[in-house]
């Protein structure tokens, strides 16, 4: 039903402030001289031997990976780059080799933005949280108010005046609806009038870029029409830590290796008709990387939780979940049959309060003691950017002897000097926690997930978890995506006869047995600098842009180092006036807006997934962005010293390796 | 004396008296003075001559406040409940050291590391004569779902290398934060063409794919009516809908009308309001093979009006002229089922899962379907892969009548040992295989024929078999048929977490990449072992 009242947005509509084209974009060489200079510096490349990569670690480079820049970059039709993303705001010099597609893993050659991702030790994990002025969540509450009161009267006249399109809603014909009026409210008259900003289609890979398709609605977003267009954009906003989507590379090539020689399928169960040698080594090359004994690897994320902790837990065991655990975890939960209890998010002392009630207490009604208690928490929450507070619970893991599971799915790879996640970053022994869970999704551009323990328990998991026995195995090509981009991380090296046993130890590199002996992997790739290089340029990127935005004056959440950096609107108008603002900037940026119930009501966000793919000028290009629109926003509400953009764009490596 | 004692007292009275009626004057005009208070005035007014209603009320507020306490100490902890006990400090901490917790996993019994340890391992591709890293011998495949033999077909290598070099691998998103590219949008098409339905949702596991669809629509108080014989997938779908579930005896209509009919006398005579009501079974049972009769079943559905969700993960690809599934099958429109959901990954030989449907049906997973909501959308190049499976199909209808010449040619040479049951329709891909012989501990007891309960899963007179010892022999069975080079599997089952033991099964799939010829081999080694190992029993 066509409203008069609703307000439409055309998606390329002018900002309503003077839009000021970013000084560096006119300040940028043409493409032609980039051209050149890039093609000198492939000349150059295939000149050198393999040792001038150690003259220029800056990108590591690779005479293989030239091919790739040939493709983009000595393109007959050079990309049209009236968006600045095309091409590097610096461009290469002939020390530089560009090894990989701009548009999809940036070219960033600056030493100085690199940090490391670890924790201080001896400091407080400690998450500052600002609460915004009272006015902010009067207005956050009347704006709902004034919806709901909108929604039923539209509700109220167009029941009578429209009964068809309230057909499904109502009993009609002995059916009862499948979806109540009262069930679907909050879709139909909070999320639908602004359905543009979410399922956007798009293609391609989705690396630093994203290209969306166009689409346009003439019926206020009930339904949307492909207009034939596309619009590539700045993305903020995919699970691409590490920047591994990517369709070019070594990794990729790995892939294709892969399709030629397994095809596409393992036609069938793990435990039936589907598995593959490549499962054997990739579950051992997972658990290397983890350093735990043995994992276990399954074809979907979310399906590893929900069919692996109904396979620990049964009747008479208790689990421990905090308040913002993902949806998987509470369905794993709900059909483990187990005892479910919450406790505050990140709040140590509330654990503890609550380990001390159920242990004393037992089980409900009989009081016999528990069987089991897992506490199960998450590495980094996705919607929050609080990364849990592990030493902490490793202590009370000692005094309370619970089992601790650890969902590290946006952790692993993202943080850690080493890229293993929440355990490397707190430099504890990750066999010190029972089970490790993840995924592969995000930080290795594939999909699928895994769980790492001792030996004993994830052969239980092979035979009890549901989805070795019913659910179809890996596929190879993603499975070798996540050999390839892995080992990339790791390295691969033989160790040397006196280095036996620092080889083993964790974290180390990977050994040429624990891939598949067809697997070539570039030189780059085989001696880990590449993946250093990745690691180092995502935690500067985050904690770059966590910072900025806090000396902006944005309200954010979680830690500097987390890559999802939630900035937080209150208001639930906001959040599409910014997504739509965002877009049709003259480098248009992508971004990923959440309200209730993702969230609670009155902190409805945007949050940005930072990538190792993003250069330092495409942080600020977002600063300037959520500056200029925190402006006509009043976003900017948090108290404390303010700096100017100029000044945080000019001392960004300061900003970012002082200490809080 | 003592009247000048009173006089005083009485005049101090007086003042108190005075001052007393003043005050309350003076009270009772600020009282009036509040707005609204004249209501409260005349409520209590109102409670003049009516000592009952007093009492009633003040009864009424305690119990308010109760609630509320109550409300109140839930929220914080299970302090306050009746059986909460007071422990001192000390004494909780004794309790804590006191507290021993059973090992999370422990270590697998030889039975359980057997069992692991028969798990075949594919090396290379694989396909209808996969090479096995465990013997390094090459073998005839009956064990993994390729029914249609796709898997390993170059045209779809193609398309899926093309693919990886514009998408690469992984999408990095959830479907509503994009993580749906066009790739996805036409692959959900493409199934909703195939299978004739308006349109279809795409999800990233093909066995995560019915307890989502289930608990989108199924909620608490809402009636699902399914088959006792149900997979796994569907009775944790039930379970997590907590709906009220009503069992029908295994592919058995006549049953399910019965169910039907005392679902309806139930309502009415409770007088319960209209609920949701589905059915909910399956195309060709994962269980045993065994096919619905979908034209009966579409028939019970709009008479008693239910909504109907048929899982056709094992029919999808594999049955009717060009493997469109049950409906192609029986000749009915898609249209007439609900919520039709198959498995990409076994009708398709790629990964995922989907549901087909009306346009409200699927939009409205696309808002409630967890695992559609919470996950990474599947990879681009998998998505091709499928589309250009369909492609395939479409265009060769050859594929399916091979598959089943093979199912016949199988099936001819199976059915005539004596020793084995085989549950299975004779047009299904999937053949399970029953010992006929093995120890049946107790037979169905034919005396009573009250018809089982439909709350319970289990059917009364089920009868239990000897698990452990017919699976060995069906080990045996298998292990004897891959020294003559042919792979077969037993039917996996999760013992101690289904609702009904399954009884224990070698389960065939049948591939259209075979040629008869080997089919009849592979049949005929099956055969020889089965008769080899059950005669060395005795």
């Amino acid at each position: 039903m066509p409203s008069p009242i609703a307000l439409t947005s055309p998606p390329r509509q002018d900002s309503i402030f003077k839009k000021r084209s970013p000084s560096y974009l006119t300040a940028m060489r043409s493409a032609q001289s980039y051209l050149i200079a890039l093609s000198e510096a492939d000349a150059r490349a295939r000149v050198r031997d393999s040792a001038s990569v150690t003259s220029t670690p800056a990108l590591s480079l690779s005479s293989s990976a030239t091919t790739l820049s040939e493709d983009t970059v000595l393109n007959d039709t050079p990309y049209d780059n009236s968006d600045g993303l095309a091409y590097p705001t610096v461009p290469p010099t002939s020390e530089h080799i560009v090894s990989a597609d701009h548009l999809q893993f940036g070219f960033c050659p600056n030493e100085n933005y690199r940090y490391k991702s670890a924790h201080k030790p001896g400091t407080k994990l400690e998450v500052h949280e600002q609460d915004p002025p009272y006015y902010i969540f009067l207005t956050t509450y009347m704006s709902y108010l004034l919806l709901i009161c909108m929604g039923h009267i539209r509700d109220f006249f167009g029941k009578r005046f429209y009964p068809a399109l309230f057909r499904h809603l109502l009993p009609f014909d002995g059916y009862a609806p499948l979806n109540s009026d009262f069930d679907s409210f909050y879709t139909r008259r909070f999320k639908t009038r602004i359905d543009d900003c979410f399922s956007a289609p798009v293609t391609g890979v989705p690396g630093r870029t994203i290209n969306l398709l166009d689409r346009e609605s003439k019926d206020y977003y009930h339904t949307f029409s492909l207009t034939g267009t596309t619009t590539r954009a700045l993305n903020i906003s995919s699970y691409n830590y590490l920047g591994f989507a990517q369709a070019q590379g070594g990794c990729a090539d790995a892939v294709e290796e892969c399709l030629r020689r397994y095809g596409v399928s393992t036609c069938g169960a793990r435990l039936e008709g589907g598995t593959s040698e490549l499962h054997v080594t990739g579950e051992a090359l997972v658990a290397s990387f983890l350093g735990q004994e043995d994992a276990l690897i399954s074809s979907m994320g979310f399906a590893t939780n929900s069919t692996i902790i109904p396979a620990l837990l049964s009747r008479g065991s208790l689990l421990i979940s905090d308040e913002y655990n993902h949806a998987s975890i509470r369905f794993g939960a709900r059909l483990s049959g187990a005892n479910v209890r919450t406790f505050k998010h990140n709040n140590m002392k509330s654990l503890e309060s609550l380990l001390r009630e159920v242990i004393s207490q037992g089980q409900p009604k009989t009081h016999r003691p528990w069987k089991t208690i897992l506490l199960v928490v998450e590495g980094l929450y996705s919607m929050e950017g609080t990364l849990v507070d592990l030493p902490t619970i490793l202590e009370l893991k000692k005094k309370y002897k619970f089992n601790l599971f650890v969902d590290e799915a946006h952790s692993i790879g993202a943080l850690g000097p080493h890229g293993r996640g929440v355990a490397d970053y707190f430099g504890v022994n990750p066999r010190s926690i029972d089970i490790l869970m993840g995924t592969f999704t995000k930080s290795f551009g594939a999909a699928g997930g895994y769980v790492a323990g001792s030996k004993a328990l994830i052969d239980r998991l092979r035979l009890r978890g549901h989805g070795g026995t019913y659910a179809e195995s890996i596929a190879p090509p993603v499975m070798v995506q996540i050999l390839a981009s892995m080992a990339s991380i790791m390295g691969v090296a033989l160790p040397t006869s006196s280095a036996v046993e620092v080889a083993q130890q964790h974290p180390g590199p990977a050994h040429p047995s624990q891939l598949p002996a067809w697997m070539d992997l570039p030189p780059t790739l085989r001696d880990g600098s590449e993946g250093r290089m990745r690691l180092r340029r995502l935690a500067f990127n985050s904690r770059y842009l966590s910072r900025g935005l806090a000396k902006l004056g944005f309200i954010t959440f979680g830690h500097t180092d987390s890559p999802i950096v939630p900035l937080v609107l209150f208001n639930l108008g906001k959040m599409c006036v910014f997504h739509r603002m965002m877009r049709a900037r003259k480098t248009p940026i992508v971004v990923v807006v959440v309200s209730y119930p993702a969230t609670p009501l009155v902190t409805s966000r945007v949050r940005f997934c930072v990538s190792a793919s993003h250069t330092k000028e495409d942080i600020d290009t977002i600063l300037r962005a959520c500056d200029e629109i925190g402006d006509v926003l009043d976003l900017k509400l948090l108290p404390g010293e303010r700096w100017p953009l100029e000044r945080i764009m000019n001392n960004a490596a300061e900003l970012v390796n002082t200490d809080d | 004396m003592s009247s000048t004692i009173d006089g005083s007292a009485s005049a101090a009275l007086g003042l108190l008296f005075a001052f007393l009626s003043y005050a309350l004057i003076q009270a009772e005009s600020v009282f009036y003075k509040i707005p609204g208070s004249y209501v409260i005035d005349r409520y209590i007014k109102s409670h003049q001559n009516d000592r009952g209603r007093t009492v009633l009320e003040i009864l009424l507020a305690l119990f308010a406040i109760r609630i509320l306490l109550q409300v109140q100490s839930r929220t914080r902890s299970d302090k306050g409940e009746k059986d909460f006990i007071h422990f001192s400090e000390k004494e909780v901490d004794k309790l804590v050291d006191e507290w021993t917790p059973e090992p999370l996993g422990a270590p697998l019994s030889p039975e359980e590391q057997s069992d692991l340890a028969s798990v075949c391992v594919v090396s290379g591709a694989n396909g209808p004569r996969p090479k096995l890293a465990n013997t390094g011998k090459q073998v005839l495949n009956l064990a993994s779902y390729n029914f249609t033999g796709l898997a390993g077909n170059e045209v779809i290598k193609v398309r899926a290398i093309e693919t990886l070099r514009k998408y690469g691998v992984g999408c990095c998103g959830a479907p509503g934060h994009y993580g749906t590219t066009d790739v996805h949008v036409d692959l959900e098409r493409d199934i909703a063409d195939f299978l004739g339905t308006e349109t279809s949702i795409l999800n990233s596991q093909g066995f995560s794919t019915i307890p989502s669809v289930i608990s989108a629509f199924a909620k608490r108080g809402d009636i699902i009516v399914a088959d006792r014989g149900s997979n796994f997938a569907i009775q944790k779908g039930l379970q997590i809908s907590r709906s009220t579930v009503r069992w029908f005896d295994h592919n058995d209509l006549k049953s399910l009308e019965d169910v039907l009919l005392s679902v309806e006398k139930d309502r009415q005579r409770r007088r319960e309001p209209l609920t949701r009501r589905f059915i909910v079974t399956e195309g060709i049972f994962e269980k045993d093979g065994a096919i619905v009769d979908l034209p009966k079943l579409i028939e019970l559905k709009h008479k008693y009006k239910y909504r109907l969700i048929l899982d056709e993960s094992i029919s999808f690809g594999s049955v009717g002229r060009t493997g469109r599934g049950l409906t192609e099958l029986y000749n009915i429109p898609a249209t007439q089922i609900d919520m039709i959901v198959g498995s990409v990954a076994n009708g398709l030989n790629s990964s995922g899962g989907f549901c087909a449907g009306s346009r409200v049906i699927v939009d409205h997973q696309r808002c409630n379907g967890t695992s559609f909501v919470f996950s990474a959308a599947i990879p681009a190049l998998l998505a091709a892969s499928a589309s250009e499976g369909i492609n395939i199909l479409r265009n060769t209808p050859s594929i399916l009548s091979t598959l089943q010449e093979n199912v016949r040619a199988i099936r001819a040479v199976l059915d005539r040992v004596a020793a084995i049951t085989i549950p299975s329709h004779a047009a299904s891909p999937i053949i399970h295989i029953h010992l006929h012989s093995a120890a049946t501990l107790s037979a169905p007891t034919s005396a009573s024929v009250k018809p089982p309960d439909p709350a319970i899963p289990a059917s009364r007179n089920a009868p239990s078999f000897d698990i452990a010892g017919e699976e060995r022999l069906l080990q045996d069975i298998v292990d004897e048929a891959l020294a003559q080079g042919v792979w077969i599997t037993r039917a996996r089952r999760l013992r101690g977490q289904e609702l009904v033991e399954a009884r224990p099964s070698i389960r065939l799939a049948v591939t259209a990449a075979m040629s008869r010829k080997e089919c009849e081999r592979a049949a005929g080694v099956i055969k020889a072992g089965i008769v080899k190992v059950l005669t060395k029993r005795k």
